[in-house]
């Protein structure tokens, strides 16, 4: 809402208020102040008139003017083609300053002076969208000459832009930011009731509403309209609140709808034809001609205005190109009407017509303004348009008018603020805004006028009573409710994982979950129906990721395009499924890790990102992974592994494969994700504490003869299963093929760490433990001793 | 040969022996030159042959003066290896010589994303006041992103919001506020409920600097007999100093929220200019930082809490205003592109 503080200081007086002062009084106590800013950022304008017009010597285009000034006759050069003498025009005399910070100058342009500037309304900083102007602006003819040109224009204004939040619907008007001025200073208020004389002619409009989406309906008719312009002042106030001036008629609906926020429409009364107005719902299908001379498809839900046969108006949003006003009209039907806020939302919604008039119904309005702004408006067209008014008013009202009794005690204002109030300040405040209310033993009823459609409960009252007092004044204190504080276990887990795995070098990354729908299902174990928009933001934004895999692949793309090779990076993001969201913990890692600089530093291959899901695990206190091979789409299909736990599903490895990797200008990437549902449910939150053993453990190496395919989590199986209680661990410490190994098989070499808890071993033990193990491996896997 | 020419004997041995060592370098010549002047063969050890000529008054003198030749010996060989040992080792370390100015390999740690950051200080700040962090789905419905937030279907408050739907009833969460309307579910409407919720939310936004269609937030709520709107403002106050700054101070100003009667936003004083007024506050002194209220009833109602028992307090605030703010960045694209050259920069 943009407010005229000439238009304004009409019903409050701003007298000793500066404009900053009122900004800052209505952030602090109302809304939020978008701007404040001069209608006209310009000075030194005075009128002028144009006495000799003729050809520059050396530019057809330009003319030469003798401008009388009233101070004296100014030669000036304009570039205007419709100058002419006899005009009166507005100029900018030098030492002026227009809009945009231009300065006027006494100046020579092709060799003769010029004292000062024509000025178009452009010039002056009136934006095209408020005139129809092409040249400089020509005055009335009986603009005193000589005076100050935007006071004669009415330019001479200030505008408040306040952003309105949408509960405050009342701020659509004049009269309600006049209340809210009044309230927040404390002054008085001058609103006055139209005076409206009206023709012996009756109004015999027969109106009739058959939708319960027409709250009320008001009609007048007014007679030997004259269109032309309407006064300047009004022209004035129709810019500075953002509206285009059009003519009389239609200007005196939109001033009187900014006054009083209840929105009108002027019907060519003649072309309605039937001299009746019936409110009905439209039919499925049915069409329509706007003003703007579009077809409208109509959907049941949506309120016509018909004249008993054919629609006029779409109700709230927007009037019919038939019954338009033009020059040619002599008769109009005002229309003052309120619709269902609901049907007036969906409807301008969805043919895309969002006014000044589809908000105000949206937000709601004052059900006592109807009739008002009739006659305001009305009375305005009778002065303005020199039209007669017929006698009556034929409507249809089912509105309630009354004021909301809403009570408020004393002790829950105080309770709800923790203030200290009286009833003397709550008493003020509710005087200040003009709500009517008693007072007994501190409870306060209220009688909410209707204006005020956003004040239904007592905690609506405490707010009135709380941002006029001072919300900054209350105490700073904390609750006193008693409670702990703590993380959940899987808060806490996550942050371990944080630690850890910035710990080992990673960096945490943050990725978008809208995706490429073709891309969002890559990637993963086990594909699912992705989440997709019903309208998405665009076809990278379309479907929720199943990975955070893919955002990352980004992520690596995007580095490895600015040459950072190390990419360690790992996100905790979601698999997203319309029943459930699934935590996913990821890691892609790519580049050489740790890097040791001026030393060979070995590239991360698969058993790196191991190394790292392991640390994890021990860090997690999670039992060991078993890896189990596995061929996914994208993957390498010789270095990809599913990760379980006692045969459930935790996680997978992989390389990605060459070609799809390649897709992101990368190589060599390697990846892993954890489920951390099941990561949490395998954790073992306790310590299991086990003395040390006093007895030395020893050292055994066996060197095996296997088929290459044998992987050595399934020897180290089966080594740990023949030797319960005595094996303390077993690792593999060289692996070898080629010369002297026979083709498809591998030398293995494992050191095992023998012990007994209770006494040393001795050698013929150790001996006997060996040859078990040798024998278990050779039935179980056909390994030869070397 | 009389105790005399013995010692001079001795004396001219140790001569010849120490000028022997000096020619010595490793422990190997050591050994030799031992062999030659303390060995079976040695000089010395042939002299006690000569006893049986000395008279038996000097026999003793003779014997020590032999003896103690021996021991001298041995001390100047010793002393000989002591330096050789110790002339070893400085080789050694000396071959051991390297750069010290020469990098180190890379063992830097890496980041936590700047938005997990924030979050986990200001989660770690509501635990000390006795706060829990809950956590609710990002694919809500419209019941309880909305209608339960007071917000029904058409109203106005929508505007406020361009929501991502997934179909009629499934969207993309605009706001955590349903996780709030979900604990108070959970905890029945019979007990306190003072909680914070942090988590990913979604609006209709074309991506640019300041927008973002993907962001963070983190909510408040607390819910008591007893709680106020002065609570509000004490703990906003606890909040914006602990991002801040110490030295912050905030203003309320009215706003409006559906789901909170009264609403406020909150701006704390700018800690650029101290709220004289500046380009980064845009000559206002302050910077909004977060939106607030008193909870509305008809949310307690529809969320099984009785008003007339309880009231409370929420508030909510996105994380990359914070960090935008705390670190003057300029574009929030910054924390979804993931330029590790920007994440690094806090580890």
């Amino acid at each position: 809402m943009k407010v005229s503080l000439t238009w304004l200081n009409n019903y409050v007086s701003l007298k000793g208020i500066e404009p900053k002062t009122l900004s800052e009084a209505f952030t602090l106590k109302s809304q939020e102040v978008e701007d404040l800013f001069p209608l006209v950022d310009a000075d030194h304008l005075t009128i002028g008139k144009v006495i000799d017009c003729r050809s520059h010597e050396n530019a057809s285009s330009l003319s030469v003017c003798d401008v009388d000034t009233g101070d004296a006759t100014r030669q000036i050069v304009c570039g205007a083609d419709n100058v002419a003498a006899g005009q009166k025009v507005v100029v900018a005399l030098p030492g002026s300053r227009l809009a945009g910070g231009m300065e006027i100058e006494k100046t020579e342009i092709r060799g003769v002076e010029s004292n000062g500037m024509i000025c178009s309304l452009n010039e002056l900083g009136i934006d095209e969208k408020y005139h129809y102007e092409d040249g400089i602006h020509v005055l009335d003819p009986s603009a005193p000459v000589g005076t100050d040109a935007l006071e004669y224009l009415a330019f001479n204004d200030t505008v408040l832009e306040l952003d309105l939040t949408p509960n405050r619907a009342d701020l659509l008007s004049m009269h309600g930011v006049a209340y809210e001025t009044a309230a927040i200073f404390n002054r008085n208020l001058s609103i006055s009731d139209p005076e409206l004389i009206t023709a012996e002619e009756k109004n015999q409009v027969d109106i009739s509403t058959e939708t319960d989406g027409c709250r009320s309906y008001y009609g007048r008719v007014l007679d030997n309209v004259s269109i032309g312009p309407s006064p300047r002042w009004m022209q004035a106030r129709l810019i500075a609140a953002g509206i285009r001036p059009i003519n009389n008629v239609v200007d005196v609906t939109n001033y009187v709808m900014l006054e009083t926020g209840q929105p009108l429409h002027a019907f060519d009364y003649d072309r309605i034809g039937t001299g009746e107005v019936v409110v009905r719902d439209a039919e499925e299908g049915e069409t329509f001609i706007t003003l703007d001379d579009e077809t409208r498809t109509l959907k049941r839900g949506d309120v016509l205005i018909t004249n008993g046969e054919k629609p006029i108006a779409i109700g709230g949003v927007m009037g019919g190109a038939q019954t338009e006003v033009t020059e040619g009209t002599s008769s109009i039907l005002l229309e003052s009407a309120a619709f269902e806020p609901r049907r007036i939302r969906r409807t301008s919604a969805r043919l895309e017509l969002k006014s000044e008039s589809s908000l105000r119904f949206e937000r709601g309005i004052d059900p006592q303004r109807t009739r008002y702004a009739l006659d305001r408006a009305a009375s305005l067209i009778a002065i303005y348009a020199s039209a007669s008014v017929r006698d009556g008013v034929q409507y249809v009202d089912n509105q309630a008018k009354g004021s909301k009794p809403v009570d408020l005690s004393l002790s829950t204002l105080n309770k709800v603020l923790g203030s200290a109030y009286k009833s003397s300040e709550v008493r003020e405040t509710l005087n200040r805004l003009r709500f009517p209310y008693e007072e007994e033993d501190g409870l306060f009823t209220v009688h909410v006028p209707s204006r005020r459609q956003d004040v239904n409960t007592y905690q609506d009252l405490i707010e009135e009573i709380g941002r006029l007092q001072d919300y900054n004044a209350l105490p700073d204190t904390l609750p006193t409710t008693l409670s702990t504080g703590a993380l959940s276990a899987r808060q806490k887990m996550r942050r371990r994982i944080r630690r850890t795995l910035t710990g080992l070098g990673l960096d945490e990354v943050m990725t978008y979950v809208l995706r490429d729908k073709a891309r969002v299902s890559d990637l993963t174990v086990s594909d699912a129906d992705p989440v997709e928009l019903s309208k998405p933001l665009s076809r990278d934004r379309h479907a929720l990721v199943l990975t955070p895999l893919q955002g990352m692949l980004d992520v690596a793309a995007y580095n490895k395009n600015r040459k950072e090779d190390r990419l360690h990076i790992f996100e905790l993001g979601k698999r997203y499924g319309l029943k459930a969201e699934k935590e996913r913990l990821s890691i892609l890692m790519h580049g050489p890790y740790r890097h040791r600089r001026w030393r060979k530093t070995p590239e991360t291959d698969f058993y790196t990102l191991k190394g790292v899901l392991e640390a994890l695990q021990e860090s997690l206190n999670l039992p060991s992974f078993t890896y189990e091979r596995k061929t996914l789409d994208h993957y390498h299909p010789h270095q990809t592994a599913l990760l379980k736990v006692d045969g459930e599903l935790v996680g997978h490895i992989g390389k990605l494969h060459p070609e799809y990797a390649s897709g992101y200008g990368l190589e060599d990437v390697y990846v892993g994700e954890l489920d951390l549902d099941v990561i949490e449910s395998l954790r073992r939150t306790d310590h299991a504490y086990a003395p040390i053993s006093p007895y030395p453990g020893v050292e055994r190496d066996i060197a095996l003869l296997v088929d290459e395919e044998t992987p050595a989590q399934a020897l180290k199986e089966t080594i740990a299963a023949s030797l319960p209680k005595r094996l303390k661990q077993s690792h593999v410490f060289d692996v070898y093929t080629g010369e002297r190994i026979e083709e498809g098989k591998k030398s293995i070499a494992i050191r095992l760490t023998l012990a007994d808890p209770q006494g040393t071993l001795k050698s013929e033990d150790i001996d006997a433990l060996i040859s078990k193990v040798i024998e278990a491996l050779t039935k179980e896997h056909g390994a030869l001793q070397r | 040969m009389d105790v005399k020419d013995l010692n001079k004997r001795i004396k001219t041995l140790e001569e010849q022996l120490i000028q022997a060592l000096e020619e010595v370098e490793s422990q190997h010549d050591l050994q030799q030159v031992k062999s030659r002047y303390l060995g079976k063969k040695a000089e010395i050890s042939q002299l006690m042959r000569h006893m049986k000529d000395i008279p038996d008054d000097d026999k003793p003198a003779f014997g020590k003066a032999v003896n103690e030749g021996k021991q001298r010996f041995t001390e100047l060989i010793e002393a000989k290896r002591e330096e050789i040992r110790k002339a070893e080792v400085e080789r050694k370390l000396r071959a051991e010589r390297i750069d010290l100015t020469l990098d180190a390999p890379d063992f830097t740690p890496g980041s936590v994303h700047i938005l997990n950051q924030i979050v986990e200080e200001i989660e770690d700040l509501f635990i000390g006041m006795g706060y829990r962090v809950k956590e609710g789905p990002e694919i809500e419905t419209d019941e309880y992103n909305f209608e339960k937030l007071n917000i029904p279907k058409d109203h106005p408050a929508r505007d406020m919001q361009d929501t991502l739907y997934i179909d009629d009833e499934h969207l993309l969460r605009t706001h955590t506020s349903p996780v709030q309307v979900r604990t108070m579910l959970e905890y029945g409407g019979e007990k306190p409920v003072k909680i914070i919720c942090p988590g990913k939310v979604y609006r209709r936004d074309d991506d640019d600097a300041t927008h973002s269609h993907q962001f963070y937030q983190i909510e408040g709520l607390v819910v008591d007999e007893t709680t106020t709107m002065s609570d509000l403002k004490g703990t906003l106050l606890k909040v914006a100093r602990a991002m801040f700054g110490e030295d912050r101070e905030i203003r309320l100003r009215p706003s409006y929220f559906p789901f909170t009667e009264p609403s406020v936003e909150v701006d704390v004083t700018c800690a650029n200019c101290d709220g004289a007024g500046c380009s980064v506050c845009k000559h206002s002194g302050y910077i909004e930082i977060l939106g607030a209220g008193m909870v509305n009833n008809a949310v307690l109602k529809s969320s099984g809490y009785d008003p007339k028992r309880y009231q409370g307090f929420a508030f909510g605030l996105g994380i990359e205003r914070i960090a935008m703010l705390r670190y003057g960045i300029e574009d929030i694209r910054h924390f979804y592109v993931n330029d590790l050259r920007f994440n690094r920069q806090f580890r």
